[in-house]
């Protein structure tokens, strides 16, 4: 096994290992099921307790995707209209939160399609890709928003898309590359590229190399 | 959820590796909270927005036009494989009528053609001018194979002349096309 499978296989772990907590707040609860099943007969009141629920990772979601607030916060909007339209769809073969991320991941990606050419996109950005972006969202602008959080959103756009579909959300490279219409290995090449400009990035913000820290030593 | 600490997490840990960078991936908040209330637009738009019936439910909704349809296409079959050769001592009364109105049966298979495409035209002009491309991919084959049948009808009504059966079939397959079109696009409306 090569030290970048190792380290994938670490990122997996660790996200199971969340997933498998007691605590972990998305199972599917009894009142859950009824919401759902209330929801496709049509109650706006069981719906809304589906939002209730699920809105703020949807945002999330949103947020590190687009990295944008009022972006996220429209297309968050657009998620939740397509899973009212769409809520039939769930026959309860997965998690109903597994379902709906896949759900708000397409809404996501068919935003971006819409508002802007794929091709276009991707040659502008990849061009600015080739550094550490001038910050598109600033540093001090949010409080609420984690360090990290803030050094993903500065990413350029398919290494920030791969990133977070692969290491936060934990799809695999093979479903990636079928969302965002690209080969596996340039799927795994955009993540250790969005690793590595992290980790540029971080050190430029004070965060002290592990690597560099024992050579002092 | 407990309430997440900015402040926590920015100072989670200074030293960046690969190691830490995935834990501290690990330890993103899994939420966040939009700055303004998402709720009223979403109300808004669903108001408006019917919900999708489920594939399943489609698959039931649509088995009587789909007998209907194989109904059609087995007659059609049968007749083709089974019917008996006519001739003119055997002409049905309504061959016989026509001869002695002076109308032709081409004329009348064009006359069937031709009615049967201004129903389907105000059929489908009621209900929006519908693309049939966006129809589920099954009920695009049932129509094509009933479409087809008509063709293959009216071409033997050319070389069978004085065939009442045959006229009799072009048009319950027309009419059975018209059933399945009115059925597929009451249930597709939104199309």
């Amino acid at each position: 096994m090569d030290s970048q499978t190792k380290q994938d296989k670490q990122v997996i772990d660790i996200k199971a290992r969340f997933s498998a907590n007691k605590d972990y707040p998305f199972g599917d609860s009894d009142d859950e099921q009824l919401w759902i099943t209330e929801a496709k007969q049509g109650s706006q009141t069981a719906f809304y307790q589906l939002y209730e629920k699920y809105h703020r990772r949807i945002y999330a979601l949103c947020w590190r995707m687009l990295a944008d607030k009022d972006s996220a916060e429209d297309v968050c909007q657009e998620v939740f209209v397509v899973l009212w339209q769409k809520i039939n769809n769930f026959r309860g073969e997965s998690k109903f939160s597994t379902w709906l991320h896949s759900v708000a991941t397409n809404v996501v990606l068919g935003h971006l399609r819409k508002h802007k050419n794929w091709l276009q996109r991707v040659f502008s950005i990849e061009e600015q890709g080739a550094s550490v972006q001038e910050p598109s969202v600033n540093l001090t602008d949010d409080s609420t928003l984690t360090l990290l959080d803030q050094h993903i959103a500065r990413l350029p756009e398919r290494a920030r898309l791969v990133f977070v579909l692969f290491a936060v959300e934990g799809y695999r490279h093979e479903e990636i590359s079928i969302m965002l219409k690209m080969a596996v290995g340039s799927s795994k090449s955009q993540y250790h590229r969005a690793r590595n400009l992290l980790k540029e990035s971080l050190l430029a913000n004070g965060f002290v190399s592990i690597e560099e820290e024992i050579n002092h030593e | 959820m407990s309430n997440y600490n900015p402040q926590e997490h920015m100072h989670l840990n200074n030293k960046i590796s690969d190691k830490t960078l995935a834990e501290q991936v690990a330890a993103l908040p899994i939420e966040m909270t939009p700055e303004r209330d998402l709720w009223s637009g979403i109300e808004r738009a669903i108001n408006h927005k019917s919900q999708e019936i489920s594939v399943d439910k489609q698959r039931n909704v649509f088995m009587p036009s789909a007998w209907a349809a194989s109904i059609a296409l087995v007659m059609l079959m049968s007749w083709f494989t089974f019917s008996p050769s006519t001739n003119e001592e055997s002409a049905p009364e309504l061959v016989k009528k026509q001869e002695k109105n002076s109308v032709t049966q081409g004329q009348l298979v064009n006359f069937m053609q031709q009615n049967f495409k201004q129903q389907k035209q105000t059929l489908l002009a009621s209900y929006g001018q519908p693309t049939f491309d966006k129809l589920p991919e099954a009920m695009q084959q049932e129509l094509t194979q009933l479409s087809d049948a008509r063709a293959s009808i009216r071409k033997a009504l050319l070389t069978d002349e004085n065939n009442a059966d045959l006229l009799n079939l072009l048009d319950f397959t027309q009419q059975q096309e018209l059933k399945l079109l009115q059925q597929l696009y009451r249930q597709y409306q939104v199309i």
